[in-house]
């Protein structure tokens, strides 16, 4: 296997995007007032170093695809005008390897009308990881969820195959494929700093990857996504069914209340 | 076939929505994109992973949040501000046309919910049989109102707009009921909890979890509770003349005397009663159930209309069957049982 620059150009697409959501951020969190918007509906960029040789395709939900080229070494992923997501896939062929990263990004926009089955089922790369599900529309992958993946090289499922889970903070889990090519995930709960009861907006990075021999040439391939910090830290179902019980107790009051008023009536 | 009459009939269709609403997604599929209409005009939602379709209420706040109030603070076109909120309520609207406010009374799973919680309570003996007073009634017909204006338009539309914080953009979702049932229905206690990020979500998350339990309670000893607030009921009051299933009254001089439609309403509409007038008797409360036409002693005087052509009309026949088979069901309770029981074991020799 020749010398990768693998390592740094996973390393940089980890970075989080930029753009108009951060400088929005940054902007509300001087002024210390609600944020007229999201800022959501902007290009994503992308940090991507040592891109030399390497082709990025952006794939939109209806399949149409453009390449995109780097700019001062970012990639950005342009507004399509349609919601959904939209797949950036940076390849690199070294000749008897082949290098993968792909990303699935959600977009906003006017309704695409386009499911994203049809996205995930498209052979992106000989061999890809691929999301089953994806997060629905408007959900995000968090801490300690499971979630499903599957396994393909040339659109064939591939089981017993082992993929691999990294995050940007240190955790690492390896699992097989079952005889359906899919492999299921505990997100670890792995974000430092956590105070129990008060919300963090802290976002990480997950790779999930593997690598599969064919012939001469070895294809490695890296899913990469985002995850928060799963809201159970801020949320108490145990005070949720408390205030429930609370709620029981005097809709009870207030239903014997009501008939007692309306016999004295 | 004795058993078999109108009620009965729209406790299968309930049922069968139910089921639909919360579980069809594993048919229909898990995407949103996947969902049948995205702007159901009962309280499917959207939290629910598992549901087939969603309520029109959660875009129309995301549409007041994320597009016409981001418009209006930007200060951009805002025809293509609210195009979005516009088209989803053309989609409610084609929807809403066919059934009219039978979504509420025969599709939506929340009032399912609260008739079986009412069965539950008649059985145990917990059901009051009186209907609710009528100042007690015009009380409560405006929150409804409120609830629509201020929770669904209102603040999600001030979100947008910079005035309110985030946590404002959905606030009658995070206070809805559907949203704990449906998802507790599909086993996942994730919408159950109290909200620690700030006071906006605390505030938020109490009042859910207080209301459910309150529509629990209530649920067993009042007709539909939460319905009687629901904004969707007040949505559907906007556009009631535009459906096709209508509440027809051909009023008789034996309505002055009667009153057991009234009765028989579970939104206490006493207006069924009292109104000589109106022919379409649709009245905004109307979940166009049925049961005021069953309980209606007299041939023809309120009928369920789909445009000109007659469904179901009230008939004395009908009339007195009806009657009877819900005496014995309300004849039947734990509490009746346990009297008779005892009564019984007393009137037993020593």
């Amino acid at each position: 296997m020749k010398p990768s620059n693998l390592a740094i150009m996973l390393a940089t697409l980890l970075l989080p995007p930029t753009g108009a959501v951060v400088a929005e951020e940054e902007q509300n969190l001087k002024s210390k007032k609600p944020a007229a918007s999201h800022g959501h509906r902007g290009a994503k960029t992308f940090h991507i170093d040592n891109l030399d040789g390497a082709k990025i395709t952006y794939i939109q939900p209806d399949l149409s695809s453009q390449t995109i080229t780097p700019v001062m070494g970012k990639v950005t992923m342009p507004v399509s005008g349609v919601d959904n997501y939209h797949a950036l896939v940076v390849e690199k062929d070294w000749g008897d390897h082949k290098e993968v990263i792909i990303r699935y990004q959600y977009m906003f926009g006017r309704p695409s009308k386009q499911n994203p089955v049809r996205l995930t089922a498209a052979q992106k790369s000989e061999f890809e990881i691929v999301p089953d599900p994806l997060p629905r529309e408007h959900y995000r992958y968090h801490s300690q969820q499971t979630w499903g993946f599957l396994a393909r090289y040339q659109g064939e499922l591939l089981s017993n195959h082992p993929l691999t889970l990294t995050t940007s903070n240190g955790s690492e889990q390896t699992l097989y494929t079952d005889e359906h090519g899919r492999v299921t995930f505990q997100i670890p709960d792995d974000f430092p700093g956590l105070t129990e009861g008060e919300r963090s907006k802290q976002t990480a990075q997950l790779t999930i990857s593997g690598e599969y021999q064919q012939s001469d040439t070895n294809h490695s391939t890296q899913l990469v996504a985002d995850y928060r910090v799963n809201p159970s830290h801020w949320q108490s179902t145990e005070l949720g069914l408390l205030v429930l019980g609370i709620g029981f107790l005097a809709g009870g009051y207030l239903g014997q209340n009501l008939k007692n008023r309306d016999k004295k009536a | 076939m004795s058993t078999l009459n109108l009620s009965v009939i729209r406790k299968l269709v309930q049922i069968s929505a139910f089921v639909f609403f919360v579980y069809g997604g594993l048919i229909t599929g898990y995407y949103l994109e996947e969902k049948l209409s995205g702007a159901l005009p009962a309280l499917s939602c959207a939290y629910d992973f598992q549901g087939s379709d969603l309520c029109t209420l959660i875009p129309i706040q995301h549409q007041m949040d994320h597009r016409l109030g981001e418009t209006i603070a930007k200060g951009g076109n805002l025809l293509m501000g609210v195009m979005p909120t516009l088209i989803t309520l053309g989609t409610f609207l084609v929807l809403f046309v066919i059934l009219n406010k039978a979504f509420c009374g025969w599709l939506c799973p929340l009032g399912t919910f609260q008739e079986l919680l009412q069965m539950i309570g008649q059985k145990i003996g917990l059901q009051r049989q009186e209907s609710l007073s009528k100042s007690l009634v015009a009380k409560v017909r405006p929150v409804k109102w409120f609830i629509l204006v201020l929770l669904v338009f209102g603040f999600p539309l001030l979100t947008g707009m910079g005035m309110l914080n985030h946590d404002l953009g959905d606030p009658f979702c995070k206070i809805c009921p559907s949203r704990i049932l449906t998802t507790l229905a599909t086993g996942s206690t994730e919408q159950l909890h109290v909200d620690t990020a700030n006071a906006t979500t605390i505030t938020l998350t109490l009042f859910a979890d207080f209301l459910f339990g309150l529509m629990l309670a209530l649920g067993l000893t009042l007709r539909q509770p939460f319905c009687r607030i629901c904004p969707m009921l007040a949505l559907h009051a906007v556009f009631r003349k535009m459906g096709l299933l209508r509440l027809i009254k051909n009023a008789s001089p034996r309505c002055d005397r009667c009153g057991l439609c009234a009765k028989a309403c579970p939104m206490d509409i006493h207006e069924i009663h009292t109104d000589m007038t109106s022919r379409n008797v649709t009245f905004e409360d109307c979940t166009l159930c049925g049961r005021c036409v069953e309980f209606c002693p007299d041939k023809n005087v309120l009928q369920l209309k789909y445009a000109f052509i007659p469904l179901f009309s009230a008939d004395p026949q009908y009339f007195k069957k009806r009657k009877k088979a819900q005496t014995n069901w309300e004849k039947q309770n734990l509490i009746a049982w346990f009297g008779n029981k005892e009564s019984k074991r007393r009137a037993e020799p020593s």
